[in-house]
């Protein structure tokens, strides 16, 4: 597969720097345009026919000492041929403390999306979660890490909660009053804005990694695989013949009752929550989010919780892995 | 599991919700609600004793701020409506039904034509009390105050709207309550109909609703600067379509529209030419253009509720004070151009001639004239829009 072409017309920039995925949003001729590479790498050792392939096939990979790194959308394939695991610069929707590579192989992913800035001054706004428990450190650090990386390609950077984004990439109908969630990679991220203000976020330990992570473990597969089973044929609903299947059904549940159970527990314990008129608008994005029948479990989960909010909907975003770097372009967009 | 929650402490502000409803682009509204909420004033109240007071007062003081005679003149301006091709304003004789009270209790008003009025969300407000402006005499404020509606504006409420279906008759419910309940707070019409053609009372007909801000309407021999009190407000639950621009009432609403048009006519005498939507009759002041608001900017069902297309009625805040409309407002109204805009526009252009003055330089007589007007009013607190015009000037 071919490198994307870079759509960087100047313009401000929304990026959404996921866990699983980094997407890059920028408006052109009034519309809004996308881009996402996939947040790997994989190594390949050396041999000069595989570069040229490689550089041949404008896939995106760099030299390091004896070895090639192959990052963004091509790792995953790579890895799947060559059955390793991917290595992931981030963990948990921050930086890999474990990955020793994780700052330059992010670095790359994000320069092959949007490159140096086209203008002084050109706007970037980039996604960050709610600190989880535990991890306001690591948030801090991550977000200073990526600003800097940012800023050093020239942009004039700011960041903005990953939950409000999909309030402003979702919920204009509703004067970016509701609850927007991102179910990505690593966390669930939860906001509610009141008139476009978070008024309350947070996330939950529970993503899409956990899934893999957990169904891969009960099964023995590799996690690579398990994703790319959830992501080709896992829907609600049905019933699994496969063990794959049912592994990822149980985990599913596992994140959404934890999901729930938050969120109940945090708007119960808020006391200063403004005074909603009128029922608010629930919508859900994210990649983990895309299975049929997502929603559908979702709202029951929630309505069997007594949720204390009084909902107008619950709903999953147009697009929803594009949702938060659109959001994070509207923000951008609306500073200007 | 424990969690560390970010809270900020928020408190609500219902109308920068309800402007931002009415913005349509997402990045403007956006924008519009970072400012709106990061650094608003609370709306002051006059006292109605304090309107009475300063009633005397205006009266003195507009005759000082009228503008002055060589740049509108009263007269050229008389003989010009002369002019003027009679069908553009004069209304048709006024014939009204014959509607009355058959039973009123605290909870439900019943009239003759088969309306009935919810009474159990009944709310009052400030007095109506207004003045108005003779524009026969080069808009001479009137020396007496009225307290009688002459008109109707029709408006969106521009709420969460769910699918019209029996599956979802537990939310559509829930929905026009929540609405219902924000409106009173912001006591923003007299009457509310819901999706189901039920018609609430909100205001009182005998206060002032919150319902068209900075406004202009004129019929043969009045003309009228917001009407809040000059004009009841009557909303339908809906919401203006994102690619249209028109919004969407079902029959039951237009069936309500028609016999509570029909009981206020009756009741009040109103004529069909200020039966008006609220996209006719909204101007922002600081920029003078018209179409502030727009709901209803197309679509209104005129024939359905017994009505006049009053479409086609020249805007006096066109033709009368200088306003202008620019791209955004045409495309709200479509394709189908209001007749009454080139109308006005022919009158002004007329008038320009008939005084020997360019288009330009009579259109800008015609502004001074209405901030004049409107600086002097104000001092009435007839034309106190505190919030519109806080939203206005800070834009």
């Amino acid at each position: 597969m071919p490198q994307q072409k870079q759509v960087n017309n100047g313009s401000p920039v929304g990026l959404d720097v996921g866990t699983s995925r980094i997407v890059t949003a920028h408006r052109v001729d009034d519309q809004f345009q996308y881009q996402t590479q996939l947040n790997a790498f994989v190594n390949l050792p050396y041999s000069k026919m595989t570069e040229n392939v490689l550089a041949k096939e404008n896939v995106p990979h760099s030299i390091q000492g004896s070895g090639i790194v192959v990052h963004g959308n091509e790792s995953e394939r790579f890895a799947d041929l060559l059955s390793v695991e991917t290595r992931r610069p981030m963990s948990r929707g921050v930086l890999n403390p474990d990955e020793p590579q994780s700052l330059t192989q992010i670095q790359k992913i994000i320069q092959s999306l949007i490159g140096p800035a086209k203008s002084k001054g050109q706007k970037l706004y980039f996604s960050v979660p709610a600190a989880s428990p535990g991890a306001e450190d690591s948030i801090t650090y991550h977000e200073a890490s990526l600003r800097q990386i940012m800023t050093e390609f020239g942009y004039d950077v700011h960041s903005i909660n990953e939950g409000l984004a999909v309030v402003y990439a979702e919920l204009e109908s509703s004067n970016y009053t509701g609850i927007g969630i991102s179910c990505g990679g690593g966390l669930c991220n939860v906001c509610l804005a009141y008139l476009s203000v978070p008024v309350l976020s947070f996330s939950v330990n529970k993503g899409g990694d956990f899934i893999d992570t957990s169904a891969a473990s009960a099964t023995g597969d590799l996690i690579n695989r398990i994703r790319i089973t959830k992501e080709d044929s896992f829907h609600f609903n049905g019933y699994f013949a496969d063990k794959t299947h049912q592994a990822l059904s149980i985990y599913y549940e596992d994140m959404i009752q934890t999901l729930v159970a938050s969120m109940k527990e945090a708007f119960l314990a808020s006391r200063s929550l403004p005074k909603l008129s009128r029922p608010i608008p629930l919508v859900l994005s994210g990649g983990s989010t895309i299975p049929k029948g997502f929603r559908d479990r979702f709202e029951k989960a929630l309505q069997a919780s007594d949720f204390p909010i009084v909902l107008s909907e619950v709903r999953v975003a147009s697009n929803p892995l594009e949702s938060t770097a659109k959001g994070a372009l509207v923000a951008a967009l609306s500073e200007v | 599991m424990a969690l560390r929650q970010r809270v900020r402490e928020i408190e609500p502000n219902h109308y920068a919700d309800w402007r931002a409803a009415r913005i349509s682009d997402p990045i403007e509204k956006l924008q519009y609600l970072h400012g709106a909420m990061t650094g608003r004033k609370s709306p002051v109240r006059r006292l109605f004793w304090r309107r009475l007071s300063l009633g005397a007062f205006v009266l003195i003081t507009v005759s000082f701020l009228l503008p002055a005679p060589p740049a509108v003149s009263d007269a050229s301006l008389v003989s010009h409506r002369q002019m003027f091709p009679e069908t553009a304003r004069k209304a048709p004789p006024q014939s009204f039904a014959d509607v009355w009270l058959v039973e009123e209790t605290d909870k439900e008003d019943v009239f003759s034509n088969g309306l009935r009025v919810d009474n159990r969300f009944s709310t009052p407000n400030q007095p109506r009390f207004y003045q108005v402006l003779d524009r026969k005499h080069g808009m001479t404020p009137s020396g007496d105050w009225h307290s009688q509606p002459v008109g109707i504006v029709y408006h969106t409420t521009e709420s969460a709207i769910a699918p019209f279906d029996a599956q979802r008759n537990d939310a559509l419910k829930r929905i026009s309550k929540v609405t219902l309940d924000g409106l009173r707070d912001n006591r923003s019409y007299n009457f509310f109909i819901d999706r189901f053609g039920r018609v609430l009372r909100i205001v009182e007909e005998t206060s002032a609703a919150n319902h068209a801000g900075n406004s202009i309407w004129a019929d043969e021999t009045s003309a009228y600067l917001n009407l809040n009190s000059s004009f009841l407000g009557v909303a339908f639950e809906a919401q203006t379509g994102t690619d249209d621009f028109e919004p969407r009432i079902n029959a039951a609403q237009v069936h309500a529209g028609r016999i509570l048009t029909e009981m206020l006519r009756a009741k009040y005498k109103i004529s069909s030419q200020n039966c008006v939507t609220h996209a006719q009759v909204s101007v922002n002041p600081s920029n003078m253009r018209i179409g502030y608001h727009t709901d209803w900017a197309r679509g209104f069902p005129f024939a359905a509720l017994g009505l006049d297309n009053n479409y086609n009625l020249p805007p006096a805040s066109l033709s009368d004070f200088g306003f202008e409309y620019d791209g955004l407002f045409r495309r709200a109204i479509g394709p189908d151009f209001w007749k009454g805009i080139p109308l006005a526009e022919a009158q002004m252009a007329q008038d320009a001639a008939g005084k020997g003055s360019t288009y330009y330089a009579h259109k800008a007589a015609l502004q001074d004239r209405y901030h004049r007007l409107y600086s002097a009013l104000k001092l009435t607190g007839a034309l106190e829009e505190s919030n519109d015009a806080t939203a206005k000037t800070s834009e």
